[in-house]
């Protein structure tokens, strides 16, 4: 018993060292990187900065509430959706939308919490993937109905902008994802460990029932922490439509994409998000960088999402 | 008494089926086929879903399926009646293979595993544009197998679904019924009393993606082309799970009865909206998951069930 409890503890040394020298190598590889192709720091950290900023909702929302929403980049989609006709209408910036953008999706999302997925809280976690599966197919279809498969885009002259530094041209607009997404990160965590109704919900995701005893209410808050990640969605989907044209199934790759980073990082790890969005958005942007490779760049994605579920599984099973 | 009853019914059915063309047009007997295609997917999507494993990959293994025939008349030179059975067989392999890695995972893993397979898949497709004939897709130079004989696609297409049938029904007879419903009821309790859980899951997966492939393969030859986008089309995963949950899971008469329902609804939607009548399934799928988990079948047993309840 005791040699074996020693074996696993050098296991975990060993996993602790073998973790040490991949991140030594990603960092030599990130400077040699930089050497040589610096456009690609600057688009991968950009690309991770709108990934992060889409995926870090998701991971509040299956910390806490436990569910995995698939139909999160659609809500994304539909606030792009609103805030494009919005700016057309009063003929305005998207970046004045972003806070009515929030707000609406915030009510969206708690309306549909409200009569959707608070009923399956307590079906076994197939009905609910399966649920929001039909949310996000239900969303999109409205809007294709709506306006049709037809694309969508606000040209903007502020999002070419750029710095020139030698012979490269780094274009900066899309950093306004990375603050987006550091801010969201700090905010959570302010959220989650300052205020009241923030350690509420971080109490009702550790332990619903435990939490229901001492007096919370665990439907409020789970639907106060659903309503608030699709705010900071809503939010997304404002500065998303600066930058992107939109169309019915923009946003479905971003709630793969989410999730992907999301189970990368750990249920409950928000910085972790941001270390794996970067990982992704790097080596994205390393096969778009040369012309042979460029097409096997979407496929970077599935072999990473196939190798961290595998790799976790593995693990799992190791300290089972 | 009931059971004759059932058989009767079944054998009425199946007559009906097979003689359809002789007095069905040209639009039903194409209606006839995409509602069997459906449906025959939608029962091998339910057979690996009695063991618990949900799979969202249906699309990956179907588009395998129809480029492995293709490819294998296109650029391996095999008569087009085999290129069938082989595209059974690759997606079949294909399964085995991945099986290994993927049913050890459970619940949302192994869903969301085989949707980003899928994916992987076809992107594979797109890419290797000298081979498969990339985004373009690629086309059969000898045409619609039969020479496009609508009586003889709608057959072909029906055998297919007389396969689909027949496995559903021998995994329902044989003792994989009681090992699949033991896993999907509690693995502990199963593997403790000496069921190989990883065994059968892997002879469920395998059999039921390489019908997914045969289908795949069907459908290539009965439209003599290929496109990624077409036949990896979400529709092939999102279809058949919505018909399976519709009718009711767990049995091959459920996904049946909902195939033939959606079916003949998004077809005569197809023509009233053009745009968006999949909104009907993603309509469907919330309002059965959270009002009749057990779906059309399981709602009419209750009523029955409480009609003979208040009689006694």
């Amino acid at each position: 018993m005791a040699a074996k409890q020693n074996g696993n503890k050098g296991k975990h040394m060993a996993l602790k060292r073998r973790t040490a020298i991949l991140a030594a190598l990603a960092a030599a590889a990130t400077v040699l990187i930089l050497l040589w192709k610096p456009t690609v720091i600057n688009n991968g950290l950009q690309q991770a900065g709108l990934y992060a900023a889409i995926a870090i909702p998701m991971g509040l929302v299956l910390g806490i509430v436990h569910i995995v929403n698939l139909a999160h980049g659609e809500f994304m989609m539909v606030a792009a959706y609103a805030t494009y006709f919005a700016c057309k209408a009063l003929g305005m910036d998207p970046l004045f939308a972003v806070l009515p953008a929030a707000a609406v999706t915030a009510l969206l999302g708690w309306v549909v919490f409200r009569l959707t997925i608070q009923r399956a809280l307590k079906a076994p976690e197939l009905n609910q993937l399966i649920l929001t599966f039909g949310i996000a197919i239900a969303l999109t279809q409205v809007v294709n109905i709506l306006f049709t498969s037809q694309t969508y885009k606000i040209p903007l002259e502020y999002v070419s902008a750029s710095i020139d530094i030698g012979e490269n041209t780094f274009p900066v607009w899309s950093y306004v994802f990375v603050a987006t997404a550091i801010l969201y990160a700090v905010g959570l965590r302010l959220f989650l460990t300052r205020t009241t109704a923030g350690k509420a919900a971080v109490a009702v995701g550790q332990n619903p029932r435990g939490a229901a005893i001492v007096g919370i209410d665990v439907n409020r808050s789970y639907g106060l922490v659903f309503a608030l990640a699709l705010a900071l969605v809503g939010a997304m989907g404002a500065l998303f439509l600066t930058k992107s044209a939109i169309f019915p199934q923009v946003g479905s790759p971003y709630t793969m994409k989410s999730f992907c980073l999301v189970a990368m990082a750990g249920i409950g790890n928000i910085p972790g998000i941001l270390g794996a969005s970067v990982l992704l958005g790097l080596s994205e942007q390393l096969l778009r960088a040369f012309r042979e490779t460029r097409a096997w760049a979407d496929i970077v994605f599935f072999v990473l999402i196939i190798a961290v579920i595998l790799g976790r599984s593995v693990s799992w099973r190791r300290k089972k | 008494m009931n059971r004759n009853i059932a058989r009767a019914v079944a054998a009425v059915v199946a007559a009906v089926a097979v003689a359809l063309p002789a007095f069905a047009g040209a639009y039903p007997l194409q209606v006839a086929r995409n509602v069997m295609m459906y449906m025959a997917l939608a029962i091998t999507w339910d057979m690996l879903l009695r063991s618990g494993q949900i799979s969202f990959g249906i699309a990956g293994l179907f588009g395998l399926g129809a480029y492995a025939a293709i490819l294998g008349v296109v650029r391996g030179g095999m008569p087009v009646w085999l290129s069938i059975p082989f595209a059974a067989v690759v997606a079949a392999a294909a399964a085995f293979l991945l099986g290994f890695l993927i049913l050890r995972l459970r619940a949302m893993y192994f869903s969301i595993v085989t949707l980003a397979l899928a994916e992987m898949f076809r992107i594979v497709i797109h890419n290797l544009h000298d081979f498969t004939g990339g985004p373009e897709g690629i086309v059969m130079p000898a045409g619609v197998i039969f020479g496009g004989n609508a009586a003889a696609l709608y057959w072909l297409t029906l055998a297919g679904l007389a396969v689909a049938l027949a496995a559903s029904w021998w995994f329902e007879k044989s003792r994989i019924r009681f090992a699949l419903t033991a896993i999907g009821n509690n693995e502990i309790s199963a593997s403790s009393s000496g069921v190989n859980i990883f065994r059968w899951l892997l002879v469920a997966f395998t059999v039921t993606s390489g019908i997914q492939g045969l289908l795949g393969g069907i459908y290539v030859q009965s439209y003599g082309f290929a496109t990624p986008d077409g036949v990896f089309s979400a529709d092939f995963t999102l279809l058949p799970l919505a018909m399976a949950l519709l009718g009711g899971m767990h049995g091959t008469v459920g996904p049946v009865l909902g195939a033939v329902l959606l079916g003949l609804v998004s077809e005569w939607l197809k023509l009233k909206i053009p745009y968006g009548h999949l909104i009907v399934y993603g309509i469907i799928i919330i309002i059965v998951i959270l009002f009749m988990p057990a779906g059309i079948l399981g709602l009419a047993r209750k009523m029955s069930r409480g009609a003979e309840g208040g009689k006694s």
